[in-house]
C-alpha cells in the first residue's frame, strides 16, 4: 500500500477537522474510523470556554491547558476554517470566539456557544413578543411544557405558547428526533403547513425540536419561507440531527477532498521505529493489515470514545500506542460528591500530555514519537465538560496537529 | 384532627407488614414515613429470600422462622419472588467442620440441603471456581424483589382501609399523664407541622428507631449496621450463591431478572443516614467474591449501595443471646408512656411474622379478637391473563410480567387502555427496563410520588444499563406534566436530583464501560442540556470567566 502522508485515528470531530485540513493542505490522508463517532452525540453547536469572551479567557488559562499549547493564532484559525467547511455543505454556522450565542435546550434552558448552526441561533429570541413551543404528536423528547416553564424564567414577561402539531407521523412507538428529521426530509411541506397554522407573525417565534432534516440547510430552507415568524431549533437527546448534519457535512468535505475514509478499521498498534510510528495496524474479522504513514494523529478521544480506557483503579490506558495517560490519583479527587457541581471532575481531566507540537510526552517532558500528534479528547489537563471546551479544544488541536 | 387508632411510624418492611395486618383485622391504622417507602434497609439489601441455610449453625430458631415464613412468601408474594433456589458452596479454605455442623442444623431447622456433585455444581454455576469450590447443596433459598413486595403491602394495606403519608416525619409525641394521645407531625416538602390522634403507636422506625424513642423519651437499643452491595449488569448466577462457612462479608451472590447483587459488608455506623459507599469497601467485597467467581471483575459494575441493618441490643446488655432471634418488641408502659410500643431488628424474610406477633399485642391491647390472616391472603390478586396477552402488543413479554406486578390488577388494566387507545403514550420513558410513558404518568399520579426518585423506584425507571441517561430528561417532564404541583413543577431540580441519586452510586465503581456512561451523562446534561444555566441567563457564564 502506497505511503500516506497523513493518517488519522478516529471518527469524531477532532478526527474530521484533522483530516479536512491536511486534505486541504493538499495532502494525501486516510481516515480511519470505528464506531460511529461521538457527533450524534453532540449538540452540533461548539463550545470554546465557559466565558464570556473565551478569546480574551482563553490567555488566562494555565500552561498545561491544551489551549495554551494550541495558541490562539491556531484557535481562530480553526474557528475560520470549520465555518468554511460547513458553508460549503449549506450549514451556515453564525458567531466567533469574543462572543457567545444562546440557543434554547430541550430542557427549557439556555446554552451558550461560540460557534452555532443558524438554525439553533435564538439571539433574537430577546427581541420577539411571543414564544410558541411547537412539539409534535407521537415526537418522544420533546415536552412543550417543560421547556416553556424553565425558559419563562429568563424571560418573565414574554407571552408563551405550548403547541402540538398532529402530522400523522407515528409509525412505530418511538419517533425520536432522529427519525422525524429523517421523515419529514423531502415531506417538509407537511411541517411548514402545520406551523402556519400557528399564524405566528414577525414579531413572534417558534421553537421546535431539531428535526429539520439530517443534511445541510435546505429543509429548513423550505419551512422558513413559508413563515412570517423565525424558528429556532433546540438541542435534543442523543442521537442529535444537528450532530448528526455536521458530520455529513465533514463527510462530504473530506470525500470531495480525497480523503481515503476506512469504515470498521479498528487501529491495534504502531509500527514502530525508533522515535518515530511508520505505520498504524488495523484489524479486522479475517486479518490484520499495516496502513504506513509519514505522520499519525490520534483523535481517538477520551473514556466516552474508547480512546482512554480504564479496567482498573488508577491505571488508565491509552490502548494504540500504550502512550502515558496522566491521571488524577486517589479516590477522594478521582471524583466531586456532585455530579454536576462547582469544579471540574478529577476523572475528567485523564488525558495524554503532549508539547507545543502536539508531541505526546512522557513524565520527564521527553518527545514519545516525533511523528505522532495528539488532537481533542484524549488531551488530559483540563476537565473539557466543565470548562464547556470539548468542541474548542476538538477543531482547534485538529488544526494545529494537521498543520504542523 | 386527623384520627387513626393506630399509627405505625416508618415505611419499612415491618411498618407495612404491621399496616396490613392491622387493616386486615380492622384496625383504623394509618402509617407515616419520613422518606419515600421502603428508603431504609428494606430496599438496601441483597434481595435474598432467605432458607434459613445462613443461619443454621448459629441460630437454629431463626433458620426455623425462616424456612416457614420462605414458604409463606412464595405463596402470598408470588409474584415478587424469583424462586431460583439456592446452592452452599464450601471453599478449600473454609473450614471443613463447619460443613458438618451446618448439614445437622439444616436437618434440625428443617431446612432441606441437598448435596450435590461437583460435577452437577459447574453445570448448573458455570462460572463456579473449578480451583477452589470443594462440595455444593441445594437450598430452597429465592430472589425477592423488596420494592415490589412493599408496594402490594400497600395496595392490601389500602384495600382494607389502611392509609400511608410519605415524607412525613415525626416529630414528637403528645402525651396527657403518660398516656399517648397522638402523634406530631411535619410534611418534610411544606414544612407544614400537625398533629395524628391516636390510641396506639408503633415505633417500626428500622434504624432510625432511637431517634423516634429519643422523641417520646425513652431510649431504644439500637445499633445501624452498615452493609454495602454491588449490582452487577449482568446475570453472573443462576441460583443464590452462599459460601458455606460462618457467615462473613461478600459471600452472598443474588441474582434479580437481568442483574446479580453480591453483598455485603458489615460495619457499624453512627446514623442510620450514612448509605454512602467507598471504592476501598467494593475492592475489599470482590477480593471476596473473586474467591467464587474468579472471572468477577470481568463483569460491568452497575452500581454500589448500602442500607443500615437495625440490629437490636437490649437495656444494659451487648448483642447476646437475647437479640439473636432477630427481633424484639418493646412496650413501653414499662417505660411510663402507655400506647407506644417499639419493634426493632430482624430481616426482610421474616417481616410478616413481627408484623403478626407485634399486631397480636396491639389487639389485645384494643380489645380486637380477629385472628391473623396475612399467611393465608396473597397480597395482592393475580393480574388476568387476558390483561397480559392485550400489553403484549406493546411489550416483550419479559416486560408485561413485571409491569403487572408493579402495577397490580387496576392499574396494569388502567395502563393497558391508554396504551390501547393512545398511541403517544407507549413511547418507552425508560428503554433499559422497558418502562412506557402510560405507565410513569400513571405513578406519577399516585399520592406517594413526590419526586422523580420516587416514580424510579415504583417503575424502574433509570435503574438499568444507562443508569438514567435518558430517562431523567423524559421521566422529570412527565413528571412535570401529571405529578404533584408543590414539587413536579420544578423539572430541573427534580431532573438534577435523579441523576444525583443515581451518581452516588457510581462513584465507588467510576471505571470501564461506568466512566463512557458517565461522560455521556455530563455531555447530555452539561453541554446539551446546559443543566448548570437554570435562570439566570448569562450570569453562569460570566461568573465562570
Amino acid at each position: 500500500m502506497k505511503v500516506f502522508d497523513v493518517i488519522v485515528i478516529g471518527g469524531g470531530l477532532s478526527g474530521f477537522m484533522s483530516a479536512a485540513v491536511a486534505a486541504n493542505r493538499g495532502q494525501r490522508v486516510a481516515l480511519l474510523t470505528y464506531g460511529s463517532g461521538s457527533l450524534p452525540l453532540a449538540s452540533g453547536a461548539i463550545d470554546f470556554l465557559n466565558a464570556e469572551a473565551p478569546d480574551a479567557a482563553i490567555k488566562n488559562l494555565p500552561a498545561h491547558h491544551p489551549y495554551k499549547k494550541i495558541g490562539l493564532k491556531n484557535i481562530d484559525a480553526a474557528a475560520k476554517f470549520f465555518c468554511d467547511v460547513t458553508a460549503q455543505a449549506d450549514l451556515p454556522y453564525n458567531g466567533n470566539l469574543s462572543a457567545q450565542i444562546p440557543i434554547v435546550t430541550a430542557v427549557g434552558t439556555l446554552k451558550y456557544s461560540c460557534l452555532v448552526p443558524e438554525s439553533m441561533d435564538a439571539s433574537k429570541l430577546a427581541d420577539k413578543k411571543k414564544i410558541f413551543v411547537a412539539g409534535i404528536k407521537g415526537l418522544k423528547d420533546f415536552y412543550a411544557a417543560m421547556i416553556i416553564d424553565n425558559l419563562k424564567k429568563y424571560f418573565p414577561d414574554k407571552i408563551f405558547e405550548a403547541a402540538t402539531l398532529d402530522l400523522n407521523l407515528l409509525g412505530g412507538r418511538d419517533i425520536t428526533c432522529m427519525d422525524a428529521a429523517q421523515l419529514l426530509t423531502g415531506n417538509e411541506q407537511i411541517f411548514a403547513d402545520g406551523l402556519k397554522k400557528l399564524n405566528a407573525t414577525e414579531d413572534d417565534v417558534i421553537i421546535i425540536p431539531p428535526i429539520l432534516g439530517l443534511e445541510g440547510n435546505s429543509s429548513r430552507a423550505a419551512v422558513k419561507s413559508q413563515l412570517r415568524a423565525e424558528i429556532f431549533e433546540t438541542t435534543c437527546l442523543p442521537p442529535s440531527p444537528p450532530g448528526i448534519r455536521l458530520q455529513r457535512a465533514f463527510i462530504k468535505y473530506l470525500q470531495k477532498s480525497g480523503v481515503k475514509i476506512f469504515e470498521n478499521s479498528k487501529v491495534v498498534r504502531g509500527v514502530v521505529e525508533g522515535k518515530k510510528i511508520t505505520g498504524v495496524v488495523v484489524e479486522n474479522a479475517v486479518r490484520e493489515k499495516i496502513f504506513p504513514a509519514r505522520k499519525i494523529i490520534l483523535a481517538t478521544g477520551g473514556f466516552y470514545s474508547g480512546g482512554i480506557t480504564m479496567r482498573d483503579f488508577d491505571n488508565p490506558i491509552e490502548p494504540i500506542f500504550n502512550l502515558p495517560v496522566f491521571f488524577t490519583t486517589g479516590a477522594e479527587n478521582w471524583s466531586n460528591e456532585n455530579l454536576f457541581g462547582d469544579k471540574p471532575q478529577g476523572f475528567s481531566m485523564t488525558g495524554i500530555f503532549t508539547d507545543a507540537n502536539l508531541n505526546p510526552i512522557d513524565e520527564d517532558g521527553k518527545i514519545l514519537f516525533e511523528n505522532l500528534h495528539v488532537v481533542g479528547a484524549n488531551l488530559g489537563g483540563c476537565d473539557k465538560i466543565f470548562e464547556r471546551s470539548a468542541g474548542g479544544i476538538a477543531i482547534a488541536s485538529a488544526y494545529k496537529g494537521a498543520t504542523l | 384532627m386527623e384520627k387513626a387508632t393506630v399509627v405505625v411510624i416508618g415505611g419499612g418492611a415491618t411498618g407495612l407488614g404491621i399496616l396490613r395486618d392491622l387493616s386486615m383485622r380492622g384496625v383504623k391504622a394509618l402509617l407515616v414515613e419520613k422518606n419515600d417507602l421502603v428508603n431504609g434497609a428494606s430496599s438496601r439489601y441483597h434481595g435474598l429470600l432467605h432458607s434459613g441455610g445462613r443461619y443454621a449453625v448459629k441460630d437454629q430458631e431463626a433458620a426455623k422462622e425462616c424456612i416457614i415464613e420462605n414458604q409463606i412468601m412464595r405463596k402470598i408474594g408470588k409474584s415478587c419472588v424469583e424462586p431460583c433456589g439456592g446452592m452452599f458452596t464450601r471453599l478449600d479454605i473454609d473450614d471443613e467442620a463447619y460443613e458438618e455442623a451446618w448439614v445437622k442444623g439444616c436437618a434440625d431447622s428443617g431446612i432441606e440441603a441437598t448435596p450435590i456433585t461437583l460435577d452437577e455444581a459447574f453445570k448448573l454455576e458455570p462460572r463456579l471456581s473449578r480451583k477452589h469450590v470443594k462440595s455444593a447443596y441445594l437450598v430452597p433459598d429465592a430472589a425477592v424483589d423488596g420494592f415490589r413486595m412493599s408496594w402490594q403491602l400497600i395496595d392490601s394495606s389500602k384495600r382494607y382501609g389502611g392509609q400511608v403519608k410519605t415524607y412525613t416525619e415525626v416529630i414528637g409525641f403528645d402525651t396527657v399523664n403518660g398516656e399517648l394521645r397522638g402523634v406530631k407531625v411535619r410534611n418534610q416538602f411544606t414544612g407544614e407541622e400537625y398533629e395524628i390522634g391516636c390510641d396506639i403507636a408503633v415505633n417500626a422506625a428500622g434504624g432510625w428507631a432511637a431517634f423516634v424513642g429519643k422523641l417520646a423519651g425513652v431510649e431504644i437499643g439500637v445499633q445501624p449496621d452498615k452493609g454495602t452491595l454491588i449490582a452487577f449488569n449482568q446475570r453472573i448466577v443462576n441460583h443464590v450463591v452462599n459460601r458455606l462457612h460462618k457467615s462473613s462479608d461478600g459471600d452472598i451472590f443474588v441474582p434479580h431478572g437481568s442483574i446479580t447483587i453480591l453483598g455485603t459488608s458489615s460495619m457499624s455506623v453512627p446514623s442510620p443516614e450514612d448509605t454512602s459507599t467507598s471504592r476501598e469497601e467494593v475492592e475489599s467485597l470482590i477480593k471476596i467474591g473473586e474467591q467464587t467467581f474468579e472471572d468477577l471483575r470481568d463483569f460491568r459494575i452497575l452500581r454500589t449501595f448500602a442500607g443500615s441493618r437495625p440490629l437490636y441490643i437490649p437495656p444494659g446488655g451487648a448483642i447476646g443471646r437475647s437479640a439473636s432471634r432477630g427481633f424484639a418488641i418493646v412496650d413501653h408502659e414499662q417505660d411510663g408512656l402507655k400506647g407506644l410500643f417499639t419493634i426493632v431488628g430482624g430481616k426482610f424474610t421474616t417481616f410478616r411474622l413481627m408484623a403478626e406477633k407485634m399486631c397480636n399485642q396491639i389487639c389485645t391491647k384494643l380489645n380486637n379478637t380477629t385472628p391473623c390472616r396475612t399467611a393465608e391472603e396473597p397480597l395482592v390478586e393475580e393480574v388476568p391473563q387476558a390483561d397480559k396477552d392485550r400489553a403484549k402488543k406493546f411489550f416483550p413479554s419479559y416486560g408485561v410480567n413485571l409491569a403487572a406486578t408493579r402495577l397490580g390488577v387496576e392499574r396494569f388494566k388502567k395502563v393497558v387502555e391508554r396504551l390501547e387507545s393512545e398511541p403517544e403514550s407507549r413511547e418507552l420513558v425508560c428503554e433499559c427496563e422497558n418502562v412506557t410513558r402510560a405507565e410513569v404518568e400513571e405513578i406519577c399520579k399516585e399520592d406517594t410520588s413526590f419526586i422523580v426518585n420516587d416514580v424510579r423506584r415504583r417503575t424502574r425507571i433509570g435503574m438499568g444499563t444507562c443508569q438514567g441517561n435518558f430517562c431523567a430528561l423524559r421521566a422529570a417532564a412527565v413528571f412535570a406534566d401529571t405529578g404533584v404541583e408543590s414539587t413536579a413543577k420544578d423539572s430541573l431540580t427534580r431532573m438534577k436530583e435523579f441523576l444525583q441519586g443515581r451518581w452516588k452510586g457510581i462513584r465507588p465503581v467510576l471505571l470501564g464501560r461506568t466512566l463512557r456512561e458517565t461522560e455521556m451523562t455530563r455531555a447530555i446534561y452539561e453541554l446539551s442540556m446546559a443543566i448548570n444555566n437554570a435562570q439566570g441567563g448569562m450570569n453562569n457564564a460570566k461568573n465562570n470567566s
